[in-house]
């Protein structure tokens, strides 16, 4: 406890100065606490009821009637001056306190976080929903078939007749004679236009087969189709359509081309290449030193086909295209063995 | 398909660099696949001089030469005797690549400085024996890569045809499309036949029996031929398309092939018997030794070439090892014929041979073009094996095939293109093409096809035509006028893809497995003998064992995925995959083909970590996500029955999930022999889902409930209650009791053992009650409370701790 002194003998001094004493002896002890709990004790000691103040106000009624007023006005100073000084301490002590422990509760941000396990769609996924909303949003609908198909589906109404080299570019998976895995998702044109009469509208996402595998090649991988059946559907109108499509999906900048091909079920039949996504058209080693990547089929479909459906040729015309799911998974995420999309490796897929 | 650049000038004016001609034909449709320079590769082989020839000082057998590169003289050891100072030479400079991979370096050769090497033909590949080494003429100029200088540098293109296109697999054919597109004509040389003998009727003879399988057979007569090697300029085109060289006379078929595209074959005439050729089919099951020394059995829909005696090949296809050129030929009988092209093609893939023979004729060659071949072909072989040439040809074409004529309407070329041709335009197209054109109304033409354009048969491959012809990037990007229809993906689809988001949130990867499993897996999952997933379908042709059977459940394809996961050390797992599975339907050809959602999981539920909670996947984390499924495609009225598991499940941890009658699933831990039977240490948990029964099993969106503003209330209960009492009976018993205020029920904690009497547990439950309308007084709760407690007791016989 420190120095401590009453005023018991007032009539002998002069209470002003006193109070003065008073407030600056409480002033520099209040300075020097750095507790709540030692600003407390202060606080009793000067402001409680038996502290200091209340010591020298008991003594005012020993003073003259003229005094009193007098020496009362200074008490109250006093008395304000040190509880607004008690008060500000009071706000610096806790803000000095919550400094203090702000400081002493430093983490190390660099620790990891508690993580909830997160999962990861297959990139097969994430490129079949994006393709079909690009498609969605230019109003195609989505249609689908069986996977064990029949020939008639996959082949004959597509206009490949039976004993045609145009087989040869398809190895097929056979479970009977006549049923066969489909090797390409173009049989959902046929069942969808032998269920409705034009116009037509569809893309149709999903998974085929061919018996074929190595490094590009996998046993069974995705495609989607799409067909558009109406009058007055010209070239200029699949060239259209797919060159919006590729822009959506590969950037507006990117090259697009399309070239003569042949397909049994379209006429006149295209490849559409895009320019290179990886050397940009420059020519590397993806693209053969080309500058161009194939990824699709098109053409208007063939009259043909239309006669097995029982569609008009006369009246209607109309395009259909089809892509590799994975060849576009591929190039988007820069995947050379195409093997890896169905080893299902976890750290793999979970990039995605 | 290969041609070679320098091939192709030979038929058809061009000036387009090698690099611009590659674009023309892909942008024809004769897509070119490689592009390579012959030759561009030793650009460091120059013409050079040699200004002196000397001695080498300390080698006897050596010459220390100094040489004119054109650039520079240079010193050069050499170990050749047969040139002199002033010879031009062929000099490899530093830096140079010789084929096989010799790298020409800086050497010191018995204590002298060479600087290159003076270069063989052998060295350089343009022959197979040399001796000494290559003496150049006088008029070469100093400095020019060699290969330039000979005029052997070529660019090989190699075109991926499409199989519509059996007249482009000839050099020729490749030729016709370049002169169609810049408007040039194809010429012919070397067609002139120096007929020199007898007439060739009375050397040989040819009959027809099976007119429908050969309409067109016709024949040359050589004789006097020498066998020997063909030279250079003929070997190479034929290595540059891969080919190998055989002798002169066959590699001058081979040579044709290419050029014409028409198959051709050459037969020892000596070897045929009474100088005949039938051609007949075969007898069923006749023994025939193809070239290639192999005996094939053949039957009676196999077009066979007989002599007088015996089949002597196999038509279109192979010829054979009996009638074979050959040492000690000296007279030769050269086919050139057309066959009917499916029935080379059933033949060919009957017996497996597939040859650049048959590969033409089954795609169709030229009936009307095959004596420009066999003329070409007689003339080079006369040429190169001294021989001399039969008078005429024999040429059995009973009924002449006439060439397509079909109609094309301009309005439909522009209808289907999008164009806007006029018929000039298209006319020309036409005529460039060979094609032969009459108007014969306005806008309509009478389109004569040549017979080499097999894949031309309607109006519609016209129209290809004249769009490819004309070029597609002539084609103008348009947007479709099309009908206003629309349809948004269908429910399902969209369902579908919102499963796989709500299980990727709940920390699922998902995975694709092929469609087609091992048929041992049934057994490994433990399916009973008549289990109906036993009877997937097999593929008649797999790529193997493992791949051979569709599948009847997803199981088999994750647990083998989670064998390869955990095998690189990936542990903890949580995959899914929603695809099909097959299921054969009696009586029908196609399957059905339901989408199943499955799981797997195992190892530690949450990601390893310093601050993450410890704890191993169980039943209840398989449940708390089949639940979050249901949920959230508001299957509402779903229950579980631990009755009639399926077997791959562990007995007591697993269930099925109903609707009704109806299962929608089943989920829960495996049993612990499928774990043994894939190797698998620790507890795997599984669930599948019939992604279509789910959908049948929601229920229609309600209208959305306005929460009440008042708070509610909650009062526990802890109660004992025998251990085999499913929970979800006092659950249902508190939903039981009929109160508009009784807001809810949850289990918050279960307990066993301790001071809890055997057979019994304690399960503590929280009931919340509430208004709408005001926040329930004390006295209310409690009324209500003990109505619950009262409905506990009754219903079933709890007691309360």
């Amino acid at each position: 406890m420190s120095h401590f002194f009453f005023f018991q003998d007032i009539g002998s001094l002069n209470m002003k100065d006193k109070l003065e004493a008073l407030l600056g002896e409480a002033l520099s002890e209040l300075g020097a606490a750095s507790t709540e709990e030692g600003l407390q004790e202060l606080r009793v000691k000067y402001l409680g009821k038996k502290g200091a103040l209340t010591g020298i106000m008991k003594g005012l009624g020993s003073l003259s009637a003229e005094e009193r007023p007098l020496v009362g006005q200074v008490v109250n100073t006093v008395k304000g001056k040190l509880e607004e000084a008690f008060d500000s301490r009071a706000v610096e002590i806790r803000e000095s306190v919550k400094a203090a422990r702000l400081s002493a509760e430093r983490i190390d941000v660099t620790l990891p976080g508690r993580r909830r396990a997160v999962g990861s769609k297959h990139p097969i996924t994430l490129v079949t929903e994006e393709i079909c909303a690009i498609f969605a949003a230019l109003g195609f609908a989505v249609a689908e078939g069986p996977e064990v198909e029949h020939d008639f589906y996959n082949f004959e109404a597509l206009n490949f007749p039976k004993d045609h080299p145009a087989r040869d570019m398809q190895d097929t998976f056979f479970v009977g004679e006549n049923v066969l895995l489909r090797t390409h998702t173009s049989p959902v044109q046929v069942r969808t236009m032998l269920k409705q009469p034009p116009p037509v509208r569809i893309i149709a996402p999903g998974t085929v087969y061919r018996c074929d595998s190595d490094a590009t090649h996998s046993p069974m991988f995705h495609q989607i189709e799409g067909l558009m059946v109406d009058k007055g559907i010209t070239f200029g109108d699949l060239k259209g359509i797919l060159t919006l499509f590729i822009s959506q999906l590969f950037g507006s900048d990117i090259g697009v081309r399309l070239r003569p091909s042949f397909f049994p079920f379209t006429e006149p039949s295209a490849e559409v290449d895009i320019a290179c996504v990886i050397c940009r058209g420059k020519g590397c080693r993806v693209c053969k030193e080309t500058g161009w990547l194939e990824i699709l089929g098109a053409g208007m479909v063939d009259p043909e086909v239309y006669r097995h459906v029982g569609y008009d040729a006369e009246l209607y015309t109309g395009f259909a295209f089809g892509m590799g799911i994975e060849r576009i998974a591929m190039l988007k995420y820069g995947i050379a063995d195409m093997r890896l999309l169905f080893e299902n490796d976890l750290r793999f897929l979970k990039q995605f | 398909m290969i041609v070679t650049y320098n091939w192709i000038k030979e038929f058809v004016d061009c000036d387009l660099p090698p690099a611009e001609l590659s674009h023309l034909l892909t942008m024809l449709g004769l897509e070119v696949e490689r592009m390579e320079t012959i030759g561009g590769e030793m650009d460091d082989v120059v013409v050079a001089q040699v200004v002196e020839k000397n001695q080498h000082p300390n080698a006897d057998k050596l010459s220390l030469c100094k040489v004119d590169s054109g650039k520079e003289i240079v010193t050069v050891v050499c170990g050749a005797q047969n040139f002199k100072a002033g010879d031009k030479v062929a000099l490899a400079q530093i830096g140079a690549t010789l084929p096989g991979d010799f790298k020409i370096k800086r050497s010191k050769i018995r204590g002298e400085e060479s600087c290159g090497m003076l270069c063989s033909e052998k060295e350089l590949a343009l022959s197979l024996e040399s001796a000494g080494i290559m003496i150049l003429p006088e008029d070469f100029r100093l400095g020019t890569p060699l290969f330039d200088a000979l005029g052997t540098k070529d660019t090989v293109f190699e075109i991926g045809l499409t199989p519509n296109r059996a007249d482009c697999l000839s050099v020729v054919g490749v030729a016709r499309e370049i002169a169609a597109k810049l408007g040039n004509k194809v010429h012919y040389p070397g067609l002139e036949v120096p007929e020199d003998g007898a007439p060739i009727e009375t050397i040989a003879s040819v009959t027809i029996n099976a007119p429908d399988l050969c309409p067109r057979y016709t024949a040359r007569h050589i004789t006097g031929c020498t066998l020997a090697e063909s030279p250079a300029w003929l070997s190479n085109r034929l290595r540059a398309a891969g080919i190998r060289s055989i002798n002169n006379i066959v590699d001058v078929t081979n040579y044709v092939l290419l050029e014409y595209g028409h198959p051709l074959h050459a037969f020892d005439f000596k070897l045929l018997a009474g100088g005949k050729i039938v051609v007949a089919a075969a007898a069923d099951g006749e023994k025939f030794v193809t070239l290639d020394g192999q005996e094939r059995e053949l039957n009676s829909s196999d077009l066979t070439i007989r002599d007088g005696e015996k089949g002597v090949a196999l038509a279109g296809i192979m010829g054979g090892g009996n009638s074979e050129i050959g040492e000690g030929t000296t007279e030769v009988l050269l086919e050139s014929a057309y066959f009917n092209p499916s029935a080379i093609r059933k033949t060919s893939k009957r017996l497996g041979i597939h040859t650049e023979s048959s590969h033409r004729f089954e795609r169709g060659t030229d009936v009307a073009g095959l004596t420009r071949a066999l003329d070409r072909a007689a003339a080079l072989i006369a040429e190169l094996s001294g021989g001399k040439i039969a008078k005429g040809v024999i040429d059995v074409y009973p009924q002449p095939i006439e060439p397509r004529v079909i109609t094309a309407r301009v309005p439909r070329i522009n209808a289907v293109s999008g164009l806007s041709l006029t018929d000039a335009q298209v006319k020309d197209i036409f005529q460039r093409l060979e094609f032969e054109v009459t108007e014969t109304e306005t806008c309509v033409f009478q389109v004569r096809v040549p017979l080499f354009r097999v894949d031309l048969e309607r109006e519609i491959d016209l129209v290809e035509e004249v769009v490819r012809l004309n070029g597609f990037e002539k084609v103008q990007a348009t947007l479709p006028r099309a009908s206003v229809f629309s349809d948004l993906p269908s429910d399902a689809l969209r369902l579908a893809a919102r499963v796989k988001d709500l299980l990727v949130s709940q920390g699922l990867s998902e995975v694709i497995n092929y469609s087609f499993v091992a048929p041992s897996s049934c057994d490994r999952i433990l399916l009973g003998e008549d289990d109906f997933r036993r009877k997937g379908v097999p593929l008649l042709n797999p790529l193997s064992d493992e791949l051979s059977v569709m599948r009847t459940t997803l199981l088999p394809g994750l647990l083998e995925t989670a064998v390869k996961n955990i095998s690189v050390r990936t542990m903890s797992l949580r995959i899914f995959e929603m695809r099909r599975i097959y299921l054969p339907v009696q009586d029908k050809e196609l399957l059905d083909e339901p989408l199943y959602v499955s799981a797997l999981l195992t190892g530690n539920r949450e990601p390893e970590g310093w601050n993450q909670a410890k704890g191993e996947i169980d039943f209840f984390d398989v449940k708390g996500i089949v639940e979050n499924v249901l949920a959230d495609l508001n299957v509402t009225s779903a229950s579980y029955s631990a009755e009639q598991l399926d077997p791959y499940y562990h007995p007591g941890k697993a269930c099925r999930v109903m609707c009704g009658n109806r299962q929608l699933g089943s989920f829960g831990e495996l049993h612990p022999t499928v774990q043994e039977n894939y190797g698998i240490a620790s507890p795997l948990y599984y669930l599948e889902l019939n992604f279509g029964a789910l959908i049948g099993a929601r229920k229609k969106q309600g209208t959305a409930q306005v929460p009440s503003r008042f708070p509610s209330t909650f009062r526990d209960i802890a109660l004992l209650l025998p251990l085999e009492t499913p929970v979800a009976d006092v659950v249902s018993c508190v939903n039981g009791v009929k109160a508009a205020e009784l807001e809810g029920v949850e289990i918050f904690d279960l307990y066993t053992g301790g001071n809890i009497p055997a057979g019994q547990k304690s399960i503590a439950i929280r009931v919340r009650y509430g208004s709408k309308e005001r926040t329930l007084t004390d006295d209310e709760v409690t009324r209500l409370h003990q109505r619950v407690t009262d409905a506990l007791v009754k219903k079933l016989n709890v007691s309360f701790r």
